[in-house]
C-alpha cells in the first residue's frame, strides 16, 4: 500500500482505496454466453487458451473441462469451450466431452471437439457413440470416425450398411465412410 | 470477384479462344470437337448453384454463349434469389426450361447436367464440389477453392478420382496482365527478386458490438445455408455477402482479394504444386460483435528460396501485387500498372521468353473448351488448393500469433499440433467430406 499524505486544513484528505468495482470471472461469463451477446469475455478466455505457453496448457484443459462441466451452461458458452478444447485438449478431456454426446443439445459441440483432439481415447468415445446416436446426429458421427481414420469401426459401419431397415441417407453414409476408410 | 465480359458471339468465341491457345500449351487447346457444333444436343449444359451477387456475373456471361452453353437449372436457399436468377435465364432463352432448386444435391444428381458452377458462401465450396464431381459433373469453384486445407486436398483428390475438370475461379489466371508479369518474373525479368507485397482492402464492414438474433425470413432455408459450419441463430448482417466478415463461414478478404493476387505471386515463383515453408503475421481481432475476422490483416509467407511474400491491409487504394527485384517493382491490379522504371512495363509486355507460361484470355472459355477436350484447364483445382493454402496458412498464423513451420510436400505443420488441428475443422450432421 502506498503511504497517504497526512491531510492539512487546506486540501482534502486523498482516499486511497482497493475497491475499483466488482470484476468479472471471463471463466464464469463465457458460461454464460449467448448468441448475440457480449463475447468479450469469451474472447479472453480464447486468447489466454490460444496464445498460452504449451506448458500451461493442461492446466488451461483443466479450466475449460471445469466450465463444460459447470451446470447451465449456455449453448453458446459450450460450442465456444468446445472449439478451445478442440484445439488445445487433450485424453484428459475426452471422458467430459463424450458425455455431451449423449444429449441433442450438446452432441455436436462434443463431436467437434473430439473430432480434433489427437489420440485413440478421443476416437473411441467417438466410435462407442456410434449405437447410441440416431438421426442426423449418427450420421455426423459417421463422418468423424470416417475423418479419424477408424478402422475399428468397419465393422459396425459395414452392418450398418447393411442393414436395410437403417435410414438411406444414414446406409449412404456408412458406405462413403468404409469407402474412405477403405482408402486411407 | 468476377470480371464481367462482353458477351461473344460464338464465332468470336472460337476464333479467340483458338487464337489465344495457339501459342499456349496443349492443355489449353481448344478441340477441334468444338468447331461447327451448334446443334443443343453438343451444348455444355451448366447448372449454376448459389446464386447472389457473385453468380450474377457467371450468369451474364454464360448467357453470352447461347450456341455453346445453355443453363439447364439454378439452385439457391434463398427463394427470391433462385427464382429471379431462373426468370433472367428463362427470359433470355425464352421458354421456361430453366428450374430452380432449393437443394444442391437434386441438381448434381441430373445425368443432363454437364457442369455447375459454385458460387455459395465458403463453407459450402468443398461439400458442393465434391459432391458434384462424384456425380459426374465439372466444377467451376469460385474462390477461396475452400474453407479449410484439408477441404482443399480433398477436392483436389476428388477431380482427380473421377476424372473431372475442376477449375478455380482465380480468373486473374486468364488476364494478359497478371500472365505477362508472372512470366517476366519467372525470366528473370526484374533480376533477382527479393520480394513480393500483396495488399487488400480492408476486412470487415462495421458492426456492433452485440446482435439480435431475428426470425428466418420466409423462403430462406438456413439450417441449409448455414450446412455444415456451426449453428448460429439466423440475422440479417450474417447473411448474404456479409458471411465473408465470420470465421465459420469465410476468412474475409485473406480469402476475398487475397486468393487473387497471392494466386499470381504463386505463379511467379512456380509454386503452383507447392508452397511456402514459414508463415508469421498478426491481425486486429474484434473482441465482440458478429463479425469474427481481423480487421487489420499482416503475415507474411517464405518460400523455401528465401522469397518473402507479404499480404496486408491497405485501407486506401485497393489491391494488387508488387513484384520487388534488383532492377525496380513492378505493382499490378485489376485495372492499373505500374513500375519504378517505365520500361519495365514496355519490357513486360514483350513475347519470346525462355520460360512460356499457358495463356488463356478468358477463363469461362478456358473452362468450357477444357469440358470438352478433358484437358486440365488454367487454374486447375491443385493450383487453386495451393492457393488457398497460402491464405488459410495466414489465417492460421494471424490468429496463433506465432511463426509457423509449413512442409508443403506433406501439408503440415511442423512442430505446432495446434496448427495442426486448423487445418481442417468438423462438419455440422448430417454433412461430411467423404
Amino acid at each position: 500500500m502506498p503511504s497517504v499524505p497526512p491531510a492539512t486544513s487546506s486540501t482534502p484528505p486523498v482516499v486511497v482505496s482497493s475497491e475499483a468495482g466488482p470484476t468479472k470471472d471471463p471463466w464464469v461469463e463465457i458460461t454464460r454466453l449467448t448468441y448475440g451477446g457480449d463475447r468479450s469475455y469469451a474472447w479472453s478466455v480464447r486468447e489466454q487458451v490460444i496464445l498460452c505457453a504449451p506448458e500451461n496448457r493442461p492446466k488451461l484443459e483443466e479450466r475449460l473441462i471445469a466450465a463444460v462441466t459447470r451446470p447451465g451452461c449456455t449453448d453458446a458458452g459450450l460450442a465456444a469451450l468446445c472449439e478451445l478444447l478442440g484445439l488445445i485438449g487433450s485424453a484428459r478431456s475426452v471422458p467430459a466431452l463424450a458425455a455431451l454426446l449423449l444429449a441433442p443439445a450438446t452432441v455436436e459441440s462434443g463431436r467437434a471437439a473430439l473430432e480434433s483432439i489427437p489420440g485413440p481415447e478421443a476416437v473411441s468415445a467417438l466410435r462407442d457413440a456410434l449405437p447410441r446416436l440416431s438421426g442426423n446426429a449418427r450420421i455426423g458421427l459417421i463422418g468423424s470416425l470416417a475423418r479419424r481414420r477408424d478402422t475399428l469401426a468397419m465393422p459396425a459401419l459395414t452392418a450398418l450398411r447393411d442393414r436395410t431397415s437403417e435410414p438411406a441417407d444414414l446406409r449412404e453414409a456408412a458406405t462413403r465412410a468404409l469407402d474412405h476408410l477403405s482408402r486411407a | 470477384m468476377t470480371t464481367l465480359t462482353a458477351p461473344l458471339s460464338r464465332r468470336r468465341f472460337l476464333k479467340t479462344t483458338s487464337l489465344a491457345t495457339a501459342a499456349a500449351a496443349a492443355p489449353l487447346i481448344l478441340p477441334s470437337s468444338l468447331l461447327g457444333q451448334a446443334a443443343p444436343s453438343n451444348r455444355i449444359t451448366v447448372g449454376i448453384i448459389g446464386t447472389g451477387n457473385i453468380a450474377d456475373g457467371h450468369i451474364d456471361t454464360l448467357l453470352g454463349y447461347p450456341e455453346a452453353v445453355r443453363i439447364l437449372a439454378v439452385c439457391d436457399v434463398d427463394r427470391a434469389r433462385r427464382d429471379f436468377a431462373a426468370s433472367r435465364v428463362n427470359a433470355r432463352y425464352g421458354n421456361s426450361d430453366c428450374t430452380a432448386y432449393n437443394d444442391f444435391r437434386e441438381l448434381n444428381r441430373r445425368t443432363d447436367i454437364d457442369a455447375v458452377w459454385i458460387c455459395t458462401p465458403d463453407h459450402w465450396h468443398a461439400l458442393i464440389a465434391i459432391d458434384a464431381m462424384r456425380h459426374g459433373k465439372d466444377v467451376y469453384i469460385e474462390k477461396p477453392m475452400t474453407l479449410t486445407i484439408e477441404e482443399g486436398r480433398a477436392v483436389v483428390e476428388a477431380a482427380r478420382r473421377y476424372q473431372r475438370v475442376a477449375q478455380h475461379g482465380t480468373q486473374h489466371r486468364s488476364m494478359k496482365r497478371f500472365h505477362d508479369v508472372a512470366e517476366y518474373v519467372r525470366n528473370q525479368g526484374l533480376g533477382k527478386l527479393d520480394r513480393i507485397e500483396v495488399t487488400i482492402p480492408p476486412n470487415n464492414r462495421f458492426c456492433a458490438a452485440t446482435w439480435t438474433p431475428e426470425p428466418v425470413p420466409a423462403g430462406l432455408d438456413w439450417d441449409l445455408w448455414l450446412g455444415p459450419s456451426p449453428w448460429r441463430p439466423y440475422t440479417s448482417g450474417g447473411c448474404h455477402y456479409n458471411f465473408r466478415f465470420i470465421s465459420d463461414n469465410a476468412y474475409g478478404q485473406i480469402t476475398n482479394w487475397g486468393a487473387h493476387y497471392l494466386d499470381i505471386g504463386q505463379w511467379a515463383l512456380d509454386m503452383d504444386a507447392s508452397g511456402p515453408v514459414e508463415v508469421e503475421g498478426h491481425g486486429h481481432f474484434p473482441t465482440t460483435g458478429l463479425f469474427t475476422n481481423a480487421t487489420y490483416i499482416d503475415f507474411t509467407c517464405r518460400y523455401a528460396n528465401g522469397i518473402p511474400m507479404s499480404c496486408r491491409t491497405r485501407h486506401e487504394g485497393g489491391g494488387s501485387v508488387r513484384f520487388v527485384g534488383e532492377r525496380g517493382w513492378l505493382d499490378i491490379s485489376r485495372n492499373r500498372m505500374s513500375a519504378s522504371e517505365p520500361d519495365l512495363l514496355r519490357e513486360m509486355q514483350k513475347n519470346g521468353r525462355p520460360v512460356q507460361l499457358p495463356l488463356s484470355n478468358n477463363h469461362h472459355e478456358n473452362f468450357l473448351a477444357c469440358v470438352r477436350s478433358r484437358a486440365r484447364p488454367i487454374a486447375d483445382v491443385e493450383l487453386g488448393h495451393r492457393t488457398t493454402t497460402v491464405c488459410n496458412l495466414g489465417q492460421i498464423a494471424l490468429v496463433l500469433g506465432r511463426r509457423l513451420k509449413w512442409d508443403p510436400a506433406h501439408e503440415e505443420f511442423v512442430g505446432d499440433d495446434t496448427a495442426n488441428r486448423m487445418r481442417g475443422r468438423a462438419l455440422r450432421s448430417p454433412w461430411a467430406l467423404t
